[in-house]
């Protein structure tokens, strides 16, 4: 009696909730773990020791914090911009922030496709566009090329994806008050100022927010790059997630599998500690 | 009872069969809800793409769940699937009328007498040429490689269209259409002893030959899969291209393509070995898991008899038997047939062995990395070839 006694009352209440979390997130990482460490033999470093001579994993990491941290900012940059100027509007704004989300609304996978059918040099509307232009696209190869293919997956994702940045940092835009912009303007503060001193900063948490969300879906892109490239050419757009992918289910590795796939949650962990105490040094 | 007396004549069991979403799998498919109707049984398909269905039936072996009765695979999968111990052994001997070359890639271990599995569509690669350029240009059937490139060159430069187009992505597409020209320069994958050869002279030619020949094919062609191969010859922007039979019909439909009645196909062109076309048959087989073997088997040899083998040959399917082949009916119907017959009958499988997924992954990236030019094609060979050492190691 007295042993139930000594159980804080609320753990009572958030035991339902605790018990989901290690249902569905604490068993499923342990069991990763452990497959990561086990093989026929018993247990083993070796998938671990593996990493380290593989040549493809270091290229897909590479690439991978590569593609995310160029469409990141990217992202960022032109949401911030639409976000900005969409506020600034006095009418329509209602109409343009539809226009603008739609891509987001598509299933990556479709948006994909249709990227895949705009790329193609020879019967793509990207390239019959720049030749009605007259431009000379007979060595724009786009998703096939060594040198443009990582570009335009790139691309891709910022697309479909600045929407997000566009949603969330209008939503924060529409919450800061006007008090502290009026009395900016009135201390006789310009445009640039005003934005740098007192909306960024009140914008600081729905701006980490969306970083954080953002950086970490990007650390674990998958979909676009298998319609679009597949990887390639050669191994110009393979990513970590792609690899995981192969080596789990066309190689039938999974303890591999499993160790690459902890890794990539340990860099997505770090990645997203980093960003939250960048943004508390501001 | 009364319920039991009425329910007469609806199926008391299910056979589950997962297939290929694509012409290989709606012939099944079609096969499939014929025998359900004859043995009034209940026929359930899961249909996956080629990219899914791999993962899906490996998933289902290793684990012994016993969702299907029949899966369909791909020749190249059988290693690993057989290996796993997934499939079971076929009560009879397939007869003498399937292609031996087909049958040679449902035995395990390879070149012994227990079958696992029976052929279904008899696939292996041909060579797609434009009949009405060759014919323009005065040059003969390309029935070596060096003449190959010569037409190229030669259709390139008169008609400003691609004088040949090739898949070069990364993984299968790039292996599957440099095989044919590895095997014609007398190189092969592993050396007599089995051990990896790729970075022998004869595979460093025939991949320099691959570069060369890529000069005449369109741009980023080294991240083309079959879709814009095909789209080039149907457009008529390329001339000539290595090509799998299940393009044969869209070639001569006037609703797909521009060139209808212009495309001729042929075996594999040679060089200094006899020309070779890589298989890529599809099998049927019945996982260890099925609770219904012998429904499951009954259905394998009832589709791939003679009669049930012609009409999904009249649906799109190449043979597997040569009886099919030959009927003078089909051959009326299909142009191609003697041409898929002969190369068929010389095609080589890839090699038997479980780790051929990784392998023909490592060595497709190095492929595919020498055709974008990203690197020289002894530097591909040489790094492949220790990839492929390490893959084998790690299988020990």
């Amino acid at each position: 009696m007295n042993a139930i006694r000594r159980i804080p009352p609320g753990l009572i209440w958030v035991a339902p909730a605790l018990l989901v979390l290690a249902t569905l997130s604490i068993y499923p990482l342990l069991y990763l773990i452990k497959v990561s460490l086990t093989d026929v033999h018993g247990f083993t470093i070796a998938y671990y020791a593996r990493l380290f001579h593989d040549r493809l994993f270091g290229v897909a990491v590479g690439q991978t914090l590569l593609y995310a941290s160029v469409a990141l900012a990217l992202e960022f940059l032109l949401g911030l911009a639409l976000a900005l100027l969409v506020d600034s509007l006095a009418h329509g704004r209602a109409l343009i922030r539809v226009g603008i989300l739609a891509p987001m609304l598509l299933p990556p996978v479709v948006a994909a496709v249709i990227w895949r059918l705009i790329y193609n040099p020879e019967f793509g509307v990207l390239n019959g566009m720049l030749r009605q232009l007259g431009f000379n696209t007979a060595s724009l190869t786009w998703t096939s090329g060594r040198l443009t293919a990582m570009l335009s997956v790139i691309l891709v994702d910022v697309w479909e994806w600045t929407p997000f940045f566009f949603l969330l940092l209008s939503a924060g835009l529409q919450a800061i008050p006007a008090e502290p912009i009026e009395a900016a303007r009135v201390d006789g503060a310009g445009y640039w100022r005003t934005l740098m001193d007192v909306i960024l900063p009140l914008l600081k948490p729905t701006i980490l927010l969306a970083l954080l969300l953002r950086s970490m879906d990007l650390l674990r892109i998958f979909d676009q790059i298998f319609i679009l490239t597949q990887g390639g050419p050669g191994s110009a757009t393979e990513t970590l997630s792609l690899y995981i992918y192969r080596t789990a289910f066309r190689f039938s590795n999974f303890g591999y599998a499993a160790a690459m796939s902890f890794i990539a949650l340990t860099i997505t962990m770090l990645a997203a500690r980093g960003l939250m105490r960048l943004m508390r040094l501001r | 009872l009364l319920l039991t007396g009425c329910s007469h004549g609806t199926a008391d069991k299910t056979l589950t069969l997962a297939v290929n979403a694509g012409p290989e799998g709606s012939a099944l498919k079609a096969a499939a809800r014929e025998w359900g109707e004859l043995r009034n049984t209940r026929i359930e398909v899961v249909e996956l793409p080629y990219s899914n269905l791999f993962e899906k039936e490996s998933l289902d072996l290793q684990s012994r769940t016993g969702a299907y009765d029949v899966i369909m695979l791909d020749d190249p999968w059988f290693p690993k699937l057989v290996a796993d111990g997934g499939l079971t052994p076929l009560p009879r001997e397939p007869d003498a009328d399937f292609l031996p070359s087909c049958l040679s890639v449902c035995r395990h271990p390879f070149g012994s007498q227990t079958f696992y599995a029976l052929p279904y569509v008899g696939n292996s690669q041909l060579f797609f040429y434009r009949r009405d350029l060759f014919e323009k240009y005065k040059l003969s059937a390309p029935d070596r490689w060096e003449k190959v490139l010569n037409a190229a060159r030669t259709i390139g430069a008169g008609e400003r269209i691609y004088g040949y187009v090739m898949r070069a992505a990364p993984g299968n597409p790039a292996v599957a259409d440099f095989m044919p020209l590895l095997w014609a320069f007398g190189g092969d994958i592993f050396d007599a002893k089995g051990q990896p050869s790729v970075a022998s002279p004869e595979a460093i030619e025939a991949l320099r030959f691959m570069i060369e020949l890529g000069k005449s094919a369109p741009p980023g062609y080294a991240g083309f899969n079959a879709d814009e191969v095909s789209a080039h010859l149907l457009q008529g922007t390329a001339a000539m291209s290595i090509n799998w039979p299940a393009w044969i019909a869209a070639m001569d439909d006037p609703s797909k393509s521009k060139v209808t009645g212009k495309i001729e196909f042929a075996p594999m062109p040679s060089a200094r070995a006899a020309g070779v076309a890589e298989l890529g048959a599809w099998l049927v087989a019945v996982p260890i898991a099925s609770q219904h073997r012998d429904a499951a088997f009954d259905f394998i040899y009832w589709a791939t008899d003679a009669g049930q083998m012609t009409q999904a040959a009249q649906r799109g399917n190449p043979p597997t038997r040569r009886s099919v082949f030959q009927s003078p009916d089909l051959v009326r119907t299909f142009r191609a047939f003697p041409a898929q017959l002969a190369a068929l009958e010389a095609a080589r499988p890839r090699p038997r062995t479980a780790q051929w997924n990784e392998i023909e992954n490592a060595f497709g990236v190095g492929l595919s990395q020498a055709n974008s030019g990203a690197i020289s094609p002894e530097v591909a060979m040489q790094q492949a070839n220790r990839e492929i050492a390490a893959i084998l190691e790690r299988g020990k």
